[in-house]
């Protein structure tokens, strides 16, 4: 769990440096694009411009390939299992270099969309300050409810991480080791049940504190931007490349 | 009856009657009755469930009450109009510091009750400056809540609520968490704000260091209401109602201090 929960990177960079509403307005259309494209080819393009970014935005290696294994070994099931599932006779995709099987092709676009589209995302998250990042979003009118929304996530990750550690640990000094047997999967359903409980009522108690500071629903903030000639030169990249690939995508020779 | 009707004039609280019962549950707080003056400051004590933080959320206006039962800082919670100026009187620091921080950084968790109040940019700023200099966080404006220890956590809970310029502070278990140093400090600090406050708390040895008044609740009802040494030290009363005579004021504890 420390994984996952362990708190966002942000290295200086080029990415770093740019104007936060100017960057993930880009980012966000490169996402879009990238999980609109349907062939493998230009999925694989999308990929390398993705990883490209990455590389720009100097995210931390271990950081940056744990998360992509994660969500690597999450796609695995389905691209494994495609080839073998999905079967159409005479519709082999081609590839640039020659044709492969339909499912093997469908496979392949599933598996460097959904890794360009996971790339991106981190590039979002580790190339700017959380905070920065909300309200850049939310300056681009996205609703004050959902940025809040964002923030509190964030934040309740880490209180309710840290919960789980502390319920491992109590069920271990009594003795627990988790193995596949009933006992072990109703004990896994029952921690999982108490985290869901305490959730809710930590959210109940949220709730009632940011009430009590004068909460209405609605997103403040005191950050302000400032666009410069090469932030916006960053979003044509980003927005070039996107109608790009998206041409890519729908030429046919 | 009469010591209570000539604090009434300056009241910062006042309470008539007041009961609540959450959905399909029990009555949490039975028709309490007291007041507040300004200024003053008063202990809640009391065993689990009496219902202190219950009494709290009512004051804040966080749960419902009944019209005219309740009036803090002169205003009825019960009135929506009067519900929405509360927040800028009354202030709670809740039990559990992770309830309150939310926020990505201290600045932003300071300033976020301000912000809400919808004051100029250069106000809130000033209120973020000051409030963490009254909790001695000076400086720690960019650091992240949830790296931050007990004691930090609960003294930027603090700073949002100093931060809305309250007048009256309810104080949910303030000791909670805190190590020795921590507690020992949060006391120091407490004891230097000129504001109305009520401190609900088990750590009976704050409270005698805190509070010159001390109201007993148990099951709901206000079972005791009087100088907090004199109460604290009647050890049928504190034993009748699941609590202990602090260890500062038995013979042995006293014997102790003079060592």
């Amino acid at each position: 769990m420390t994984v996952a929960f362990s708190a966002l990177p942000c290295p200086d960079s080029l990415l770093r440096r740019l104007d936060p509403r100017w960057k993930l307005a880009g980012l966000l259309l490169l996402t879009v694009t990238t999980a609109c494209l349907r062939r493998p080819n230009s999925a694989a393009i999308a990929l390398a411009v993705a990883l490209t970014l990455a590389a720009l935005g100097r995210l931390p290696p271990r950081w940056f390939f744990a998360r992509l294994g994660a969500a690597a070994l999450f796609l695995s099931p389905f691209v494994i299992s495609l080839p073998f599932l999905l079967h159409r006779p005479g519709t082999d995709v081609a590839l640039g270099l020659g044709t492969v099987p339909y499912g093997l092709g469908v496979a392949l676009l599933l598996a460097m969309k959904s890794l360009a589209v996971v790339v991106l995302m981190l590039v979002i998250l580790a190339t700017a300050p959380l905070d920065a990042t909300l309200k850049a979003a939310h300056s681009l009118w996205i609703p004050g409810l959902l940025v809040h929304l964002g923030l509190l996530t964030y934040r309740y990750l880490f209180v309710l991480s840290s919960e789980l550690r502390r319920l491992r640990v109590a069920l271990r000094v009594r003795g627990y080791r988790h193995r596949a047997s009933l006992h072990g999967y109703r004990t896994v359903g029952h921690v999982a049940g108490t985290l869901l409980v305490r959730g809710v009522e930590r959210a109940e108690r949220v709730s009632q504190a940011m009430r009590c500071r004068g909460f209405d629903g609605r997103f403040r903030s005191l950050t302000s931007f400032q666009t410069r000639v090469l932030d916006v030169a960053a979003f044509l990249v980003l927005a070039a490349t996107a109608a790009g690939l998206l041409l890519w995508d729908n030429w046919k020779p | 009856m009469g010591q209570l009707e000539a604090v009434t004039a300056d009241s910062a609280i006042r309470v008539r009657e007041l009961s609540y019962a959450y959905t399909g549950g029990p009555r949490v707080l039975d028709g309490l009755t007291f007041d507040i003056a300004a200024g003053e400051s008063v202990a809640l004590v009391g065993p689990n469930a009496a219902g202190k933080t219950t009494l709290f959320l009512c004051l804040g206006g966080v749960l419902p009450t009944p019209p005219g039962s309740v009036t803090v800082a002169g205003l009825d919670p019960s009135d929506p109009v009067q519900r929405r100026s509360l927040p800028t009187r009354v202030g709670i620091v809740f039990q559990n510091s992770d309830d309150q921080i939310f926020n990505a950084t201290v600045f932003d968790d300071v300033a976020f009750g301000p912000l809400n109040l919808g004051l100029p940019a250069k106000d809130v700023r000033l209120r973020v400056k000051e409030g963490l200099a009254r909790v001695g966080l000076s400086g720690a404006e960019e650091r992240v809540p949830f790296h931050l220890s007990g004691g930090e956590k609960r003294r930027v809970a603090l700073a949002g609520v100093l931060a809305m310029g309250t007048d009256v502070l309810l104080l949910d278990e303030p000791s909670m968490h805190l190590d020795p140093r921590g507690r020992r400090e949060f006391i120091q600090l407490i004891n230097g704000f000129n504001v109305t406050r009520i401190i609900a708390s088990h750590d009976l040895e704050l409270v005698l260091r805190t509070c010159q008044r001390a109201l007993v609740l148990d099951a709901g009802k206000l079972v005791a209401d009087g100088p907090t040494r004199t109460l604290l030290s009647d050890r049928a009363l504190m034993e009748e109602h699941g609590l202990e005579v602090p260890h500062s004021l038995t013979p042995h504890g006293e014997g102790h201090r003079h060592h």
